[in-house]
C-alpha cells in the first residue's frame, strides 16, 4: 500500500490498487489494523469515558449501571475537602515521587558515568545493576520485607553490629515511606542507568577531545558538554519516572499495605481500597481523574522546563 | 495450506466446528460454582470430598470449587458480578451482608430453607445472617468468638501459673514475658497484635471493649459507640501496652505465636489447625485459652463473635439447585449425625458450627481444651453488628488503633475522628436506603 503524499489536501487518501490480488491484500491490511484500533476504543477510550461517567455517580459495582444514583461533583468535593486519607495519600505519593525521581536521576547518572568509564568488570556491573529491573516487583517486595524486618532483618543485624541503634523501617510511620523509596530506587535504578548510559555513549568523543585541547578539566567537561547534551535523556528519565512514581501500587500493596496508620498509603492503593474494599467506585474513579490531572500538569511543566532548556543549550 | 489460500472459508469452518462442539457439550447437566476462602491444601481436599459425595448422590449436577484468599474474597465477588461471571454459591463474611443485600446480589432462600435454619440454629446466630428487617439470607456456618489464647510455657517462665483476668494483670504479664536483647531486638513478646489486618486489629479491640462494658455501635446501629469512655480506656490499654513493651506492632501475633515467640494473643477458634501443626508450641500441653480479661469499667468477661454464611447469587440460573446443594451440605444426613460442613468446620478448621445438630454430633470433637472454651464463649459473646458500610468503618478504626500504637495520636482524638466518619457513613447509608 502506498500513500499519495504529494497531494497535501488528501494526504490520507490511499491509492486504490486495481488488481484483485492487491485489493484483497489491502482488505486484509485494513482488517488487521482495525483490530488494534477496535481494541484501543473498547479497552482504553471506553473505560476512560465510563470511568469519568462513574465518577459523577455513587456506584458499588454490584448494582446495575443504569441504577447508579447521580452525585454530580460531590465525589470530587469529598476527596478534596473531607477525605483525610486521600490528602495523606497524595502527600505520601508526592514525597515518594520526589524522593524516587531525585535519587534515580542523580544516582542513575552517577552510576552511568562510572560504568561509562574504563573500569574493570564493566559488563558485570551493568548486569548486576540491571538485575532488579527484571525481577518480579512482588518478589522484591517480599524479600525486602524480610531484609528490613525490625527484629530479624539483615539490615538491622548489620546496623547493630556497628553499634548503631536498631531501626523499625517498614513498621514505623516515620520510616516506612523512606524505606519504600529506597526499595523502589533499588528496583528501578538499573533501568535509568541504562538510559543514561545510552545517552552518554551518544555524545561524540570529538567534543571532549576539543575541550581537552582547550584545557578543560573533567568537571568542566561534565558541566559544559555532558550535562547539556544529556538534557533530552534527562527529560525522558524525569518524566517517565515521575509518572511511574505517582502511580505506585504493587510495592506498597505487597510490603506495608499502606500501614502503619496510613503512613505509607499512596493514591492508587487508596483508590484500590476505596473501589474494591469499600465498594465506592464513583469516588475511586474521581480519584483516578484527579491523579490523572495532577500527572498531566506535572508532566507538562516538566516537559516545558526541561525541553526549553535543552533547546536553549 | 488450505487455510493460507482460503482464510475466510477456513475461519468459517473453525467457527462452525466450535459451535458444534459447544452444542455437543450442552447437555442437561447443571454446573454450580462455589466460591469460598478455604484454600489450603487440606481444606481443598476436605471440601472436594463433600463435593464428590454430593455429585455422586445427585447425578447431573457438577460442582466447581473456586477458592481465593480471604483478603481477595470481597473483590472476587464484586468483580465477578461486574464481569457477569459470578459464582452460584458464595461463602462470605457476614459483615458484607447488608452491602450485598442492598445491591441485590443475593437470592432469597426458599421457604423450606428458611424454616430449616429457623428450627436448627440459635437466634443470635440467625440474627447474624439476617438484615434488620429480619430476612434470613443464607445458611450460617462458623461462629467465631474471640478469647485470649496464651502460651503456658512462656507464662510459667515469667512466673505466672494462670492467665490474666483483668487488664492490670494483662499489662503486668505482657511486660514480664517480653524479652529484648542488648541490640534492641524483641526475642519474645507479651501480647501479640495483628497490625495491617482490619479483623486482626478490630476484633480483639472489640473483645476488650465489650469486656470493659462498652459497645461498638448503638443498638439500632445508627451511630458509633466505640468512642465512649469505655472505648477510650480500651485504646489507652493498647497505648499502655506499647509504652511498657508488653506489645509491639512490628511483631505479628498471627505468625509468631505459633512459633513460640509470643505469650498471648486474642484470637478465634479457627486457628486450631495452625496451632496443632505449629512447631514452636505444643498444642496439647502449651496452648491455653482464657476469657478476655475484664477492664476497669467492666464487670464480667465478654467478647465479640463473627459469622460466615452460605448464600446464592441472585443471577444464578440454577438457584433451586444451589439452595439444594447448600441444604445438603448443612443438613444432618441421618438422625444424630452431623452435616458435611459441620464435620469440615469442626475437624478441619476447629471452628464452631452454627447448626444445633452439628454442635451435638461433634460435641466430642469440640470438647478439647481449646475449642471447648470457645464454645462456652459463644453463649455470651456479642455478635458483630452488621451494617451497610461496616467494612469501611472497620478499616477506619483499624488505622486509628494503629496510629495510637505508633504514638501518632491519642485515644480520644483517634476514636472521635473515626466515630465522626462512621456516623457520616451510617447516615449516608440510611439516606441511600431511603432513596
Amino acid at each position: 500500500m502506498k500513500l499519495n503524499l504529494s497531494a497535501k489536501s488528501a494526504w490520507w487518501t490511499p491509492d486504490i490498487p486495481k488488481s484483485p490480488l492487491m485489493r484483497r491484500r489491502m482488505l486484509w491490511a485494513y482488517a488487521f489494523i482495525s483490530l488494534p484500533i477496535l481494541a484501543l476504543l473498547v479497552f482504553l477510550l471506553g473505560p476512560i469515558l465510563f470511568s469519568g461517567w462513574v465518577s459523577l455517580h455513587r456506584w458499588d459495582m454490584l448494582s446495575p449501571v443504569g441504577e447508579m444514583p447521580w452525585r454530580g461533583l460531590s465525589n470530587y468535593v469529598f476527596l478534596l475537602t473531607k477525605d483525610s486519607v486521600f490528602g495523606k495519600a497524595l502527600g505520601n505519593t508526592f514525597l515518594f515521587a520526589i524522593g524516587g525521581v531525585g535519587a534515580n536521576t542523580i544516582l542513575g547518572l552517577g552510576f552511568a558515568l562510572l560504568l561509562n568509564s574504563p573500569i574493570r568488570g564493566r559488563r558485570v556491573w551493568r548486569v548486576l545493576y540491571f538485575m532488579p529491573v527484571i525481577t518480579a516487583p512482588l518478589a522484591l517486595a517480599v524479600m525486602f520485607s524480610f531484609i528490613f524486618d525490625r527484629n530479624f532483618g539483615v539490615v538491622n543485624s548489620v546496623i547493630t553490629s556497628l553499634g548503631l541503634p536498631r531501626q523499625p523501617f517498614l513498621s514505623a510511620p516515620s520510616q516506612s515511606l523512606l524505606t519504600l523509596i529506597f526499595i523502589a530506587v533499588y528496583q528501578y535504578i538499573g533501568y535509568y542507568i541504562v538510559i543514561f548510559l545510552a545517552g552518554l555513549q551518544g555524545i561524540p568523543q570529538d567534543y571532549y577531545d576539543a575541550a581537552q585541547v582547550d584545557g578543560a578539566g573533567r568537571r568542566q567537561e561534565f558541566r559544559f558538554i555532558t550535562l547539556p547534551l544529556l538534557k533530552p535523556v534527562m527529560l525522558f528519565v524525569v518524566v517517565t519516572n515521575t509518572i511511574g512514581a505517582l502511580q505506585v501500587f504493587d510495592l506498597v500493596f505487597a510490603t506495608t499495605g499502606g500501614a502503619p496508620a496510613n503512613s505509607s498509603m499512596t493514591v492508587v492503593l487508596h483508590m484500590y481500597n476505596t473501589a474494591f474494599k469499600f465498594s465506592r467506585m464513583g469516588r475511586a474513579s474521581a480519584m483516578a481523574f484527579i491523579l490523572f490531572g495532577i500527572i498531566l500538569l506535572i508532566t507538562v511543566i516538566q516537559v516545558r522546563l526541561l525541553r526549553d532548556r535543552a533547546y536553549q543549550d | 495450506m488450505f487455510c493460507l489460500r482460503k482464510p475466510l472459508v477456513c475461519l468459517l469452518l473453525i467457527s462452525l466446528l466450535c459451535g458444534l462442539a459447544g452444542a455437543g457439550l450442552a447437555q442437561d447437566d447443571i454446573t454450580l460454582t462455589m466460591l469460598t476462602h478455604w484454600g489450603t491444601e487440606d481444606q481443598l481436599a476436605a471440601q472436594q470430598v463433600i463435593i464428590d459425595a454430593y455429585m455422586e448422590a445427585n447425578p447431573g449436577v457438577n460442582i466447581e470449587l473456586v477458592t481465593v484468599d480471604f483478603g481477595e474474597l470481597r473483590t472476587k465477588i464484586i468483580t465477578g458480578r461486574t464481569a457477569g461471571i459470578s459464582a452460584d454459591v458464595y461463602h462470605f463474611y457476614h459483615l458484607w451482608l447488608p452491602d450485598f443485600v442492598n445491591a441485590g446480589v443475593l437470592a432469597e432462600p426458599t421457604q423450606d430453607d428458611l424454616s430449616y435454619i429457623d428450627e436448627n440454629v440459635a437466634q443470635g446466630t440467625i440474627d447474624a445472617v439476617s438484615t434488620s428487617d429480619g430476612q434470613i439470607w443464607g445458611y450460617p456456618t462458623e461462629v467465631n468468638p474471640y478469647l485470649l489464647v496464651y502460651n503456658k510455657r512462656l507464662l510459667a517462665e515469667a512466673g505466672y501459673d494462670a492467665p490474666p483476668s483483668t487488664w492490670d494483670e494483662l499489662k503486668e504479664i505482657a511486660e514480664a514475658i517480653t524479652q529484648v536483647d542488648d541490640t534492641g531486638a524483641i526475642s519474645q513478646l507479651g501480647l501479640g497484635v495483628m497490625a495491617g489486618w482490619d479483623s486482626g486489629i478490630v476484633h480483639p479491640f472489640s473483645a476488650l471493649l465489650f469486656s470493659n462494658g462498652g459497645s461498638y455501635l448503638s443498638e439500632d446501629r445508627s451511630v458509633a459507640e466505640f468512642n465512649s469512655p469505655q472505648g477510650i480506656e480500651t485504646l489507652q490499654l493498647y497505648a499502655d501496652l506499647v509504652a511498657s513493651g508488653g506489645t509491639d506492632p512490628s511483631i505479628s501475633g498471627l505468625g509468631d505465636f505459633p512459633s513460640g515467640a509470643v505469650g498471648m494473643v486474642i484470637m478465634a477458634p479457627w486457628w486450631r489447625a495452625t496451632l496443632r501443626a505449629a512447631e514452636g508450641i505444643d498444642f496439647d500441653t502449651e496452648v491455653g485459652v482464657a476469657e478476655i480479661p475484664v477492664g476497669p469499667s467492666g464487670d464480667a468477661p465478654s467478647s465479640i463473635a463473627y459469622t460466615w454464611l452460605f448464600a446464592v447469587d441472585s443471577n444464578s440460573p440454577n438457584k433451586a439447585a444451589a439452595w439444594d446443594f447448600i441444604h445438603w451440605m448443612n443438613a444432618e444426613h441421618e438422625e444424630g449425625q452431623g452435616s458435611a460442613i459441620g464435620d469440615f468446620l469442626v475437624n478441619a478448621l476447629g471452628a464452631i458450627p452454627s447448626f444445633d445438630h452439628d454442635q451435638a454430633a461433634y460435641a466430642d470433637s469440640m470438647s478439647d481444651h481449646y475449642v471447648s472454651a470457645f464454645v462456652a464463649a459463644s453463649a455470651y459473646a456479642h455478635p458483630e453488628q452488621i451494617v451497610a458500610g461496616g467494612q469501611e468503618i472497620k478499616t477506619l478504626l483499624q488505622v486509628e488503633i494503629e496510629a495510637v500504637m505508633a504514638g501518632m495520636t491519642t485515644p480520644e482524638e483517634a476514636l472521635a475522628s473515626v466515630a465522626a466518619q462512621a456516623d457520616a457513613i451510617l447516615e449516608e447509608q440510611r439516606m441511600m436506603a431511603e432513596e
